[in-house]
């Protein structure tokens, strides 16, 4: 069982990391959208490989059902951006590898190398409650120990919708407006009523 | 709810009424309405509920009368005998060109008959206007109400006359009212017909104990009295000459005598007049011919003789009109008086509409440059 | 499944064969019969869709292939496996071949949470309502795949509006879930079920009322404002008429499948019909009860399960068979509604969609979820919440209670809601009328 396991999880690691590393290397960036969203599966894999089915549904749901979603809107409603060719490393590539090792060795080598691994799993004694994985103890928990946390974020989050409703929004009366087709036809009616009543008196109104 | 056709229904939008959904469900009910007596038949047109298929194969709509949709050919019952002359009407107005009709030929005299020998139609191509009907001067021609035609292939949709014939009778089972508004004037005129049809000319062909029966009656008046039958036959298409054949005729009289000048010899006393062909093809054919021979004579040396050659070819009137071209060519040559280098090109054959028409043209041509080339003869 | 398996092979043949490969296998069967059950539901529902609504047009449908046309959907297969296979040239050829899917396979994927009759769910997972939503936002973006893939404006428009349309009517959707998620407090289908016994009033609430597998969501004021603004959003989801804009094909062709032929176009279609049969058997398990009906919980109780391993098995056979029936039963009502709908009432345009889910659903289900709230204070809370003034009322009470001040709420606000809605549509086409009396004095 534990080696069927090991294999599994095997198996997602490498397609998480297969994935990312495609994410960086492929020429066409939608491509490199959806492998974005095949890594985000993975991960949600991985979380269901931990027993951790809340995280890993809610993984989907966000992951891949909202973000990855919103990655791929705005990729395609951004112009020539989809175009294939462009070049997959910029002249400085250097000091980007050099920024990304620096932070990959002051951040992740201590937290690696400090890791215990190999932790037997906790067997507290029996009737114990579950590690917090379910929506119910995530749920005391975020209006009970984590509120001000949470406050903090569903804050920030209002912050942000409203301000992306005040850059969206529009007044009305400026908007230009496609017309349906009865309507341009109401409006050409209008227009033909209006130029045949000021047809006598045209040239006066020409200078307003 | 009952209708009545043209009304106008003015629906209530309740508008000012408390909005709260009550339009949806309004609309809901109407077509729940229409799902609960969909299950019965609805059998009149007024009512705005119920099932109104028709469920083709089984049922059938009674098709209107002046319903139209491929053109077929009538024959009568009694006699036999097709109501078609052949007189190219319904080819001529034909707006896709599906009909092909071939002329009816008296096998003793080579005069034309008014009945078609094929007539064909590309139902494939065929649009269903029924102008061919409307135009037709025999009533002939008539719309069949048959829809269910469809095959896997063009080639079957290709109708010959025998599988576009129907029986009278069957038209007047499909539209009554529409046969007996013509009737008496069709009729009237396939008895007039029938009068210059000669043997079983014109006779439906499927009609086979019909037309046995008519042959044996033909065989024994032949047998009750030959000697005054013989002669009087091909007398009596000879006396009326359609426009076409008089103009050919003479075309082909002015090209003989014109190359009979040239020659300045006695031209063949048989003149074209002599043997009054019913086909002005073969009168023009003949015509150019001999205007070729005129013309040969005329410039001393012999042109080459392909022009005799040309009533080979299957087509007569076709084979007129080269025949024509090339005697017109000769003869121009012979006016040069250039030694004959066989070559009769065909610079001037582009095809006339009609093929009749053209002979003539042809064979006038042809008299043109043969006097013109005895006027050159005579000058030298 | 696992317990018959593990019967079959370890007890009756004696094989003493592993615990993991007797899950395997009771999974492998599960799954093939899923994937068996999945397609013939669609076949089913195309041909009872062109059924229901040829009645409603006063015509008669399909009725030539077999009795009454039953096998119509399967001569529209043989027609849809031997078509030819067109892959436009400028297309992204593996996008525009993985895109089916993609779009297929979450769909299938739900049939994992679907309980089909008591004691017959494949995977009764503990947060299995949200395991649904989370995986039905996945096809979404196989449709944005088809779309682009196509290299087509048409596809690509069909898939923006697709994708738009999902996103913004799952919110109303999951919104008027979390109204029956709080009374219930659990994700897991299988507990939605069990709480929906009783007689109009669930047992759960009352304990005293009789289990005739009626007490039904749809009874509670709560749960039925729920189930009007869950079926809207399940008519949106499953890009039904009056919300098919993503394929209108008055408009653009087919959406994101115009560049589609053949099966992978079936597929497309076999996604969709499936993902109506699921939204569908969702309404009727979340509302109405799912397999719960009059009968079931009785010979439930005297067949084999964990609980009672005395029972007879004619018993397990007889209840999967009325459960399976009432389960089936409800969820082709509810796409005969579908059907219905579609049938009555014409494509709403984008702008009236948006308006309609933003403006009107999402405040009249988060009042729902007020609603719900109050109804949990009202029946379960005592004086350790701090509700002490419930105390001295029996259940019936506070049941009854709690079902007039949510209905009062609910009404209360669907009316006003409804009011202001209409108002601001109106205000709305006047000031579409300003905009062209401008454009009138302008010209």
């Amino acid at each position: 069982m534990d080696l069927l396991i090991q294999i599994i999880f095997g198996l997602l690691a490498a397609l998480i990391i297969g994935a990312a590393m495609m994410v960086v290397t492929v020429r066409n960036i939608i491509h490199s959208a959806l492998w974005l969203i095949t890594s985000f599966f993975g991960v949600a894999a991985l979380y269901l490989v931990l027993e951790a089915e809340f995280i890993a549904v809610v993984q989907v749901l966000v992951y891949v059902g909202a973000i990855a979603i919103l990655i791929l809107f705005a990729i395609m409603l951004t112009r020539h951006i989809s175009s294939e060719g462009e070049r997959l490393l910029t002249s400085r590539w250097w000091l980007t590898a050099i920024v990304a090792l620096g932070l990959f060795g002051a951040v992740l080598l201590p937290t690696l190398a400090g890791q215990t691994w190999n932790i037997p799993l906790p067997t507290g004694p029996a009737g114990t409650p579950a590690p917090l994985s379910g929506v119910e103890e995530l749920g005391r928990e975020f209006v009970g120990q984590f509120l001000l946390q949470f406050e903090v974020a569903g804050i920030l989050l209002t912050v942000a919708l409203i301000g992306a409703i005040v850059i969206a929004f529009e007044e009305r009366s400026r908007r230009r407006r496609v017309l349906t087709l009865s309507e341009e036809y109401t409006l050409r009616q209008r227009q033909q009523a209006t130029a045949a009543k000021q047809a006598p008196v045209a040239t006066a109104d020409v200078a307003d | 709810m009952d209708i009545q056709r043209g009304n106008i229904i003015v629906m209530d939008r309740r508008t000012g009424k408390l909005r709260a959904g009550q339009g949806l469900l309004q609309g809901l009910k109407v077509v729940w309405d229409h799902w609960a007596a969909s299950f019965r038949k609805n059998e009149n047109f007024t009512q705005i509920r119920g099932n109104f298929t028709v469920e083709y194969p089984d049922e059938r709509l009674q098709l209107p009368q002046a319903y139209r949709n491929m053109p077929v050919l009538l024959y009568d019952d009694e006699s036999g005998h097709e109501l078609c002359t052949g007189c190219y009407q319904c080819q001529r107005i034909c707006p896709p060109q599906v009909i092909h009709i071939t002329q009816a030929k008296d096998p003793v005299t080579g005069k034309m008959v008014p009945a078609a020998t094929e007539f064909i139609i590309e139902y494939d191509a065929c649009m269903s206007c029924g102008f061919c009907a409307e135009v037709c001067p025999f009533d002939s021609i008539k719309m069949d109400h048959v829809f269910e035609l469809s095959t896997a292939d063009h080639d079957s949709l290709t109708m010959r006359k025998a599988q576009l014939n129907r029986p009278i009778s069957y038209y007047t089972s499909i539209a009554p009212d529409l046969w007996e508004g013509v009737k008496a004037g069709a009729m009237k005129k396939l008895q007039g017909n029938i009068k210059r049809r000669p043997g079983v000319i014109g006779m439906a062909p499927s009609l086979t104990e019909k037309i046995k029966a008519r042959r044996q009656e033909l065989a024994e008046a032949a047998a009750a009295a030959p000697p005054a039958a013989a002669p009087a036959a091909p007398a009596a298409p000879a006396g009326k000459l359609t426009p076409e054949e008089k103009a050919a005729k003479l075309a082909a009289m002015k090209a003989a005598n014109a190359a009979k000048k040239a020659g300045g010899e006695a031209a063949p006393a048989e003149a074209p007049a002599a043997e009054l062909s019913p086909a002005d093809a073969k009168a023009a054919k003949l015509a150019a011919i001999k205007a070729a021979n005129a013309a040969k004579k005329a410039g001393g040396e012999a042109a080459p003789a392909e022009a005799p050659a040309a009533e080979l070819s299957p087509a007569d009137a076709k084979a007129a009109k080269l025949a024509a071209i090339k005697a017109a060519n000769a003869a121009k040559k012979a006016a040069e008086a250039a030694p004959a280098v066989a070559a009769p090109t065909t610079g001037n054959g582009t095809a006339a509409p009609t093929d009749e028409k053209a002979a003539r043209l042809a064979a006038i041509k042809a008299a043109n440059a043969a006097k013109k080339a005895a006027e050159q003869g005579n000058n030298e | 499944m696992h317990d018959v398996v593990n019967q079959l092979i370890n007890t009756t043949f004696g094989w003493g064969w592993p615990g993991w490969l007797i899950s395997l296998i009771s999974y492998l069967l599960i799954a093939t019969l899923l994937f068996l059950i999945a397609p013939f539901q669609m076949l089913f529902l195309t041909y009872f869709e062109r059924r229901a609504i040829a009645r409603m047009q006063d015509r008669v449908g399909p009725n030539r292939v077999g009795p009454e046309g039953i096998f119509q959907p399967m001569a529209d297969g043989v027609k849809m496996f031997t078509k030819e296979d067109i892959v436009p040239d400028s297309a992204d050829k593996w996008i525009h071949l993985i895109a089916p899917c993609i779009v297929v396979a979450p769909t299938m994927f739900m049939f994992a949470v679907v309980p089909w009759g008591p004691g017959m769910v494949p995977v009764d997972l503990n947060i299995g309502l949200l395991f649904f939503f989370a995986i039905s936002s996945v096809s979404a973006i196989g449709l944005m795949m088809a779309g682009w893939a196509s290299n087509n404006k048409f596809a690509l428009i069909g898939a923006m509006r697709a994708v738009a349309q999902m996103v913004s009517y799952e919110i109303p959707a999951v919104l008027s879930l979390l109204a029956i998620v709080l009374i219930t407090g659990s994700l897991s289908i299988v507990d939605l079920i069990n709480y929906q016994g009783g007689l109009f009033i669930s047992t759960m609430d009352v304990a005293s009322v009789p289990d005739f597998g009626l007490g039904w969501f749809i009874f509670t004021p709560v749960g039925f404002l729920a189930f009007i603004a869950f079926f809207i959003a399940a008519l949106a989801e499953g890009e039904r008429t009056p919300f098919d804009i993503p394929e209108a094909d008055s408009e653009i062709v087919a959406g994101y499948m115009t560049e589609y032929s053949g099966m992978k176009f079936g597929l497309f279609y076999l996604a969709q019909y499936v993902l109506n049969f699921l939204l569908c058997a969702m309404t009727a398990i979340i509302f109405f009860g799912g397999w719960q009906g009059p009968g079931v919980g009785w010979l439930y109780s005297l067949a084999i399960t964990p609980a009672n391993p005395e029972g007879g098995w004619i018993f397990n056979v007889l209840s999967g068979a009325l459960g399976v029936f009432y389960f089936l039963a409800k969820t082709y009502i509810f796409f005969f509604v579908m059907v219905w709908v579609r049938g009555a009432y014409a494509r709403l345009r984008i702008d009236q969609l948006m308006d309609f889910g933003w403006k009107f659903l999402i405040p009249l289900t988060l009042v729902n979820i007020f609603g719900a709230t109050i109804w949990v204070g009202l029946t379960r809370w005592g004086a350790a919440e701090g509700l002490a003034f419930v105390e001295g009322w029996s259940p019936i009470m506070r049941w009854a209670i709690a079902f007039v001040v949510t209905l009062a709420l609910n009404l209360g606000t669907y009316l006003y809601l409804a009011r202001i809605y209409a108002e601001s549509q109106s205000e709305r086409a006047r000031m579409d009328d300003e905009v062209l009396e401008r454009l009138t004095n302008v010209a």
